[in-house]
């Protein structure tokens, strides 16, 4: 009797390239929010990698249509994690996105692209947003993205750290952080909540000169400059001498990552908590709950299982997964400017779930990545009772408690 | 939206649907039919003129009278996902795209049936009933994406079809739109018992959208077995796999499922993020009981025993939920693992007796081999329903023309040995050319008689099943 097939594979190639992994086995469909949104073959990753091939064949010419399908895709990268085939989904797209922009077909908002610009020198936007920092602080910026904190004004987080890591000289294992560019510029006060929850820890936190943006932007849009981003990034990291570098945001650090290359390897910071004996936060009992919802940066694109228990139970707070926690929440990077539509219609069927929630609890939603939490903090336009939106190293740091907002 | 084009260079079916339903979704650009062109067959590209997604039935009734009235043929399509050509416009004209209607609209517990709409995804159907304790038993493999419809319409298998049957056994009823525009149901919630043509509902079921466009099903719930083991071993030779095989599925337990998977398919998992520990090299079985947990739990020694006994060294079983369903997923995701290792692969899915497995199992090996092209087989065993898969690259010239010439062959073997062309992929238009010699003239003759009532004229999903149904306006 035969003994099956024979061990070469002579026909096929053996390294597939990564627009032709795709086998249109379809088994991505119902992982995409724009393919469940519309119902449209067009609108999957199934489709999409389509089309892209269909134009890299020659068989259809980029148009409008293309592009205007392109322009759809959140870049959750929900399918990554559902397809067998390993399909570099991310990758393909990103190829797709900087081939718009040198065409000159991206349809990239004013603003988004002038945030492209702006974030390639750390310390012009820092300053461009201190007026944005003051208003915030004291609660008199109100759009729907902008979520509640107290961000310091002038003091950087590098020197904030560098301040705690000496008067607190904390012995443990030695890691640089990224500190972001929106993140810094605008949302600071995380920044100081992360390094403080690292230097309690005993962690010995650096903050390298110099480090650029992630690059995650220009990613997202196909904008120009990531390389050159990950050039530097590379230099400043590697010269840290540091076990790790840390991020507080997944989608940068997913970016970094890529950056990186593994050296020094890249971690998300409550990952890296899950690894020490993290201290744990007083018991809270009563009002508050924690829905923990995962970027998709974090699951999808770092492919991590998801973020460990030992440290949501840290938070001392009765916590649980939000319902759908590994699907997107439409924030996609900077797609919530870009197809607002889209993304509030994605984020309605997520945010559901807290009309439901007992009316003597606070939810929490709280999850780690600021433009997660800008988009949470959007479902307040509406839903129609209290909730809260946290990043879930603040809930590790007393300073952060909500008394202190 | 910048998305439009002049009236005057809209094809007509587009024009025909802008009248007859003008609020329902269009597509009808170049680029917005690319994507539509195929199944996951995906290197037989039919480009239709025109899709539609209706968001309602109402929408659904309108589109379909106009296109009856002004002579355009159209077909339905659930997820895309059929491995027979089965969804695709082989003739031109609309594709209907119901993809909207997934609305579950009953769970009765107390009745164990539920009324679902036929772009419901089988999954979310699974994950409603589960909490309730009931059991919806058909599972192809593209359950988190497929649908309802394209499951009734293709009645498809699935691993556990081996004890549980396909999905033809839980449909109560079906409703369905005709080509005039009414809606009709066989069968219904009392399980078609009455004045509601039960039996005719069996027309419909595996009609691959030749006969009608489903709108509704009645489907039937069991309970959900109490206990469940998984089993697997693994084979350093063909000879033994296929004895456990033969011995399994005369076992008394009456596993679930029995599942067959070639060295090059478990090296594919091991390569992968799904790998669950198999040696190289090897052939796999994957079997399960299950039932009333004293019962099932006295029978895996037995069940481990005879996996043992035909040759294995390497049995190992689980009734964590978490494990179980790492080997099934594993085994359920081979159809898109194999994009590891090719561009395109086509699948035959013909059925034969198991005592003949054996054999024809060594004749496609010998014919991809002499061939020189690979090939990656999985097997619902227990029913002897095959899955070859012919591993090729659609671009390379004379590659398509080899694996299909392989294909034919396999498929006068299969008749040969009194087989059948499709254990639950169906037809479409892949296999329509094999169909006229497997049944002979008369029978033929007697199964086209039924679309002559319901689609004399083929105008429904023309080319599909028969190659002679062609649409003629
Ligand atoms: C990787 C992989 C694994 C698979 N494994 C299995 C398996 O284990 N078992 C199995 O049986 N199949 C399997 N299949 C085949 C396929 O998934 C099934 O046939 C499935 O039922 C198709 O459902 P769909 O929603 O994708 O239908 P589609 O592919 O869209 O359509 C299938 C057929 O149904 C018709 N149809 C769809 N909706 C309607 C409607 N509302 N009314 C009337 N007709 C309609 C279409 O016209 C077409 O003829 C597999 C496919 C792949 C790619
Ligand atoms: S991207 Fe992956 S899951 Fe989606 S159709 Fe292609 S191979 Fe299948
Ligand atoms: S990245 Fe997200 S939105 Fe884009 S195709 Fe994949 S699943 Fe869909």
């Amino acid at each position: 009797m035969s003994q099956g097939p024979s061990q070469t594979l002579t026909n096929v190639s053996s390294a597939v390239d990564p627009l032709r992994a795709c086998v249109h086995c379809g088994l991505c469909l119902e992982a995409c929010p724009t393919y469940r949104l519309t119902g449209d073959e067009n609108n999957s990753p199934r489709g999409r990698l389509l089309l892209w091939r269909a134009i890299d064949e020659g068989r259809l010419q980029a148009d409008t249509y293309t592009d205007f399908y392109t322009d759809e895709c959140v870049g959750c990268l929900a399918c990554e994690s559902v397809c067998p085939a390993d399909v570099p989904y991310g990758h393909n797209l990103e190829i797709q996105r900087q081939r718009q922009v040198e065409a000159e077909r991206a349809h990239l908002d004013w603003r988004v692209r002038a945030a492209g610009v702006a974030v390639k020198s750390p310390a012009i936007f820092n300053l461009a947003l201190a007026p944005a920092r003051l208003l915030r602080s004291l609660s008199l910026l109100p759009h729907p993205m902008v979520f509640k904190g107290r961000p310091a004004l002038l003091k950087s987080t590098a020197e904030y750290a560098a301040d705690l890591v000496a008067k607190f000289n904390p012995t443990g294992p030695k890691v640089a952080f990224l500190t972001g560019c929106l993140m810094e510029a605008l949302f600071r006060e995380i920044n100081f909540a992360t390094v403080r929850v690292l230097v309690e820890n005993g962690v010995r936190v650096v903050v390298p000169r110099g480090q650029g943006c992630c690059g995650a932007f220009h990613e997202h849009t196909g904008m120009s400059g990531a390389a050159e981003l990950s050039v530097t990034n590379q230099q400043v990291f590697r010269a840290a001498d540091v076990e790790r570098v840390v991020t507080n945001s997944a989608g940068c650090g997913f970016a970094l990552q890529k950056a990186l290359a593994g050296d020094p390897p890249v971690q998300d910071v409550l990952g890296f908590l899950g690894t020490l004996d993290v201290k744990r936060q007083q018991e809270r009992e009563g009002l508050y709950k924690v829905y923990v919802d995962l970027p998709c940066h974090l699951v999808h694109g770092q492919k991590v299982d998801g973020i460990p228990d030992s440290v949501l139970d840290a938070t001392g707070y009765r916590w649980e997964l939000a319902p759908y926690a590994r699907d997107c929440c439409g924030s996609g990077g900077v797609y919530n400017l870009q197809k607002p539509k889209n993304a509030r219609h994605i984020l309605k069927s997520k945010a559901a779930f807290l009309e439901k929630v007992p009316k003597d609890i606070v939810p929490i939603v709280a999850t780690s990545n600021h433009v997660c939490m800008m988009q949470w903090n959007t479902a307040k336009t509406f839903i129609r009772r209290r909730f809260e939106v946290r990043h879930i190293v603040q809930l590790l740091d007393p300073a952060s408690s909500f008394d202190s907002t | 939206m910048i998305l439009r084009r002049s009236a005057e260079n809209l094809p007509r079916s587009v024009k025909v649907i802008r009248r007859t339903a003008p609020s329902c979704k269009v597509l009808h650009h170049p680029s917005q039919l690319a994507a539509y062109d195929c199944d996951a067959l995906s290197f037989k590209h039919f480009t239709p003129e025109a899709v539609v997604i209706p968001e309602n039935v109402d929408q659904l009734v309108a589109v379909v009278k106009g296109l009856a009235g002004a002579g355009i043929p159209f077909q339905p399509r659930g997820a895309g996902t059929s491995l027979s050509g089965g969804p695709v416009a082989a003739q031109g004209g609309v594709i209907l795209h119901l993809s909207r209607f997934r609305t579950i609209e009953q769970i009765d517990k107390e009745n164990r049936l539920a009324v679902v709409q036929p772009g419901v995804v089988l999954s979310d159907l699974e994950k409603a009933v589960k909490p309730l304790g009931l059991y919806y038993p058909p599972d192809p493999s593209t359950g988190p994406v497929c649908t309802l419809g394209g499951n009734v319409a293709s009645n498809s298998g699935g691993v556990h079809c081996f004890r549980y049957g396909v999905t033809g056994n839980y449909v109560l009823g079906v409703e369905t739109l005709l080509l005039d525009g009414s809606l009709v149901r066989f069968g219904g919630p009392a399980g078609g018992r009455g004045d509601w043509r039960d039996d005719w509902k069996r027309l419909f079921i595996g009609s691959e959208g030749t006969l009608g466009i489903f709108t509704r099903f009645w489907l039937r719930l069991i309970p959900r077995p109490e206990k469940v083991w998984t089993l697997r071993a693994t084979y350093r030779d063909l000879r033994s796999a296929s004895l456990a095989i033969q011995k399994l599925a005369t076992h008394p337990s009456f596993p679930a499922a029995i599942e067959f998977m070639d060295p090059r398919c478990v090296e594919l998992v091991e390569n992968s993020s799904m790998r669950v520990g198999l040696p190289k090299g090897s052939f796999m079985i994957l079997t399960e009981i299950d039932g009333p947990a004293v019962l099932v739990d006295r029978r895996l020694k037995s069940i481990a025993d005879l996996l043992q006994q035909c040759g294995s060294e390497d049995v190992a079983f689980a009734d964590v939920e978490s494990e179980r369903l790492a080997l099934w997923k594993a085994r359920k995701a081979l159809g898109g693992l194999l994009g590891k290792i090719t561009p395109n692969f086509l699948v035959q899915d013909a059925v034969i007796p198991k005592a003949v497995l054996g054999e024809m199992l060594e004749f496609l090996y010998q014919e991809a081999d002499a061939a020189g092209v690979g090939v990656a087989t999985i097997m619902h065993a227990g029913d002897g329903n095959l899955h070859p898969n012919f591993l090729f690259d659609a671009r390379r010239p004379g590659e398509l023309e080899k694996v299909e010439k392989i294909g034919s062959k396999i498929m006068l073997k299969v008749s040969e040995l009194g087989g059948t062309l499709s254990g639950e992929h169906g037809i479409g238009n892949d296999k329509s050319p094999y169909i006229e010699d497997h049944f002979g003239p008369l029978a033929s003759a007697m199964q086209m008689a039924i679309p002559n009532v319901f689609n004399p004229q083929h105008q429904l999903n023309p080319l599909k099943v028969f190659p002679q149904r062609k649409f003629v306006a």
